[in-house]
């Protein structure tokens, strides 16, 4: 700082410099362990005994063959799928008709956005109450007629893939309703004055001129939700560790199982690198879209 | 279908959108034996005997107090480490920029959740585990790539010709830096600040991993800690639940423009 700075010399460091306290913290805990994982992934270390040794592909071939892990792979599959449907199509749904409206909208959208500030800890805690056999959910069923549909939520291996999906969606929709927000608002108000003059009833516009607009956004959104909830862990983790048995079990929690828990860290490794890779193809297709927008 | 029709559909959404929030803040707020109202009941006569009890004999307390630190030092230092990258990528010229580039670009797509284990090792080879230090680092190092790239974008939209002026007057890098660029950056300064906090604040597997013993926990693990021995206390959880999501709904409510900014921004963490 107290050099010439026309200097070769400053020149030089400077940026060295500006980049040194962010680079070296982001290669320390950032880079070197993504290059640990793929490292683990081929050895058989337990995480503890200072000896590990090389396995090859022995950890992927055990991969393959693990049910256990086909049925986290299945269901972070269904998982996601649940949350693309809600989070995408009534993300679309809910903007669009937000979109529509002047009065109150700040306030509604307000609401709508708040659960995406809360904690998926504290989301976790809010559903586990709320789906508890005697809790809200299911006395609401009863007090409207549904009581048939009544369940213990997070016991039940049919439907505790759904509510957990359904409870992530709850706090991650306001994302999705305020990137399709920013898409709408960016359509032309003349191609819709143009259906009206054509005769076109609401339902009709957003099929003709809403939707085709959004094409790209819908992608954005699409692709963020996927990669979004493959990288969950906090709120299964938080209300059923992935049970009852392994109806909730994901890639995440049966990578923490088996790495963290019971220290077979070169096998978790390898759950964590399918996790890196499926995780990495999704976001680069995300930034690809994104680009293409943007021009 | 009216304007009004739409209104009355959007109001009914956002009233069920909130309403767990608000049953939640009813439970924490009844005395035990209004328990056996239903949960959409308002508490008839409202105690804080809940809180008081999570605060102190909960330990929730001493959870805030981690997360505060570690949450405000991470948002603080954030927008220093990142900004100083993102100047030296836009406005200086070196080898290498493109190595860099894409490694920060690498830094978008790694997901916390696959590499926890080595993390965790390289965290404990420093020694760092079960200290506020060591989940910092780790929370930086996840998130700067994200950061760097938003002061990058932002940076772009300064006028070359400011910075060159900067530079004939006979200005360091560093005071360009403190004094021209910094002060119209406000915009993603706030941004950075906000969205890490929020991070920080909400993380729950970091913490988990890092965090062991019980006076260095932060609220995400306290209140699962909590949730796994005190299955029962209803109203406890309640409490300690909304303990941990008042800090960011002030926040939220108080910056919602920035935060929704933020968010779309940094929606790839």
């Amino acid at each position: 700082m107290f050099l010439d700075p026309d200097s070769k010399l400053a020149q030089r460091l400077n940026p060295i410099l500006f980049l040194l306290p962010a680079l070296s913290i982001y290669i320390v805990f950032a880079i070197y362990p993504t290059y640990s994982v793929l490292e683990y992934s081929f050895t058989d270390w337990d995480g503890i005994n200072p000896e590990r040794n090389f396995v090859g592909l022995e950890n992927y071939q055990k991969l393959f063959s693990d049910k256990i892990f086909w049925e986290a792979f299945r269901n972070t599959f269904v998982w996601s799928g649940v949350i693309i449907v809600i989070n995408v199509g009534l993300g679309l749904v809910i903007a669009a008709m937000l979109a529509r409206v002047w009065k109150a909208r700040l306030l509604i959208q307000t609401c709508i956005v708040l659960p995406v500030v809360i904690s998926p800890m504290a989301v976790a805690t809010i559903w586990r109450w709320m789906y508890q056999p005697t809790g809200v959910i299911n006395q609401v069923l009863e007090k409207i007629g549904l009581g048939a549909f009544a369940t213990p939520w997070l016991g039940s291996p049919d439907a505790v893939l759904y509510a957990l999906a359904f409870a992530h969606s709850w706090s991650t929709i306001g994302l999705s309703v305020i990137i399709f927000l920013a898409g709408l608002q960016a359509v032309d108000e003349d191609l819709y004055e143009a259906a009206r003059v054509d005769g076109a009833n609401p339902l009709q516009s957003f099929r003709y001129v809403t939707l085709p607009a959004l094409r790209p956004v819908t992608a954005v959104v699409f692709i963020l939700t996927l990669t979004q909830s493959f990288k969950v862990f906090d709120i299964v983790w938080a209300t059923t560790q992935g049970g009852p048995i392994r109806f909730s079990e994901i890639l995440s929690t049966y990578m923490y199982k088996r790495g963290a828990l019971e220290n077979q860290y070169g096998y978790g490794s390898a759950i964590g690198v399918a996790l890196l890779v499926i995780v990495s193809i999704a976001t680069i297709i995300y930034m690809q879209i994104q680009n293409r927008q943007d021009r | 279908m009216g304007r009004w029709v739409l209104l009355f559909i959007l109001g009914v959404i956002a009233v069920l959108m909130v309403s767990p929030l608000i049953l939640t803040v009813f439970t924490s707020l009844k005395p035990t034996t209004e328990l056996v109202n239903p949960p959409w009941y308002p508490p008839i006569s409202p105690t804080f005997e809940h809180y008081a009890r999570v605060w102190t004999d909960g330990g929730f307390s001493r959870y805030f107090l981690n997360t505060l630190i570690i949450s405000v030092v991470d948002a603080i230092v954030m927008i220093f480490i990142a900004s100083l990258a993102a100047y030296a990528m836009v406005f200086m010229e070196f080898r290498g920029k493109m190595i860099l580039q894409v490694l920060f670009l690498i830094g978008l797509m790694i997901p916390v959740t696959a590499i926890v284990l080595p993390l965790f090792q390289i965290v404990r080879s420093f020694g760092l585990l079960n200290t506020h230090l060591g989940v910092i680092f780790a929370d930086l190092a996840l998130a700067v790539s994200i950061f760097v790239f938003m002061f990058s974008s932002f940076f772009m939209g300064v006028p070359k010709a400011l910075h060159e002026a900067a530079r004939i007057d006979g200005a360091t890098e560093f005071q360009i830096y403190r004094r021209v660029v910094m002060p119209i950056a406000t915009p993603a300064v706030v941004t950075t600040a906000l969205l890490e906090f929020l991070w920080s604040w909400n993380d729950l597997l970091l913490r988990l991993l890092l965090m062991t013993q019980d006076e260095m926990r932060t609220l995400s693990v306290g209140l699962l800690n909590f949730q796994g021995t005190m299955t029962r206390d209803v109203t406890g959880l309640s409490s300690g639940t909304v303990i941990m999501a008042i800090p960011v709904v002030l926040l939220f409510l108080f910056f919602q423009r920035h935060f929704v900014r933020g968010m779309t921004a940094g929606a790839v963490k």
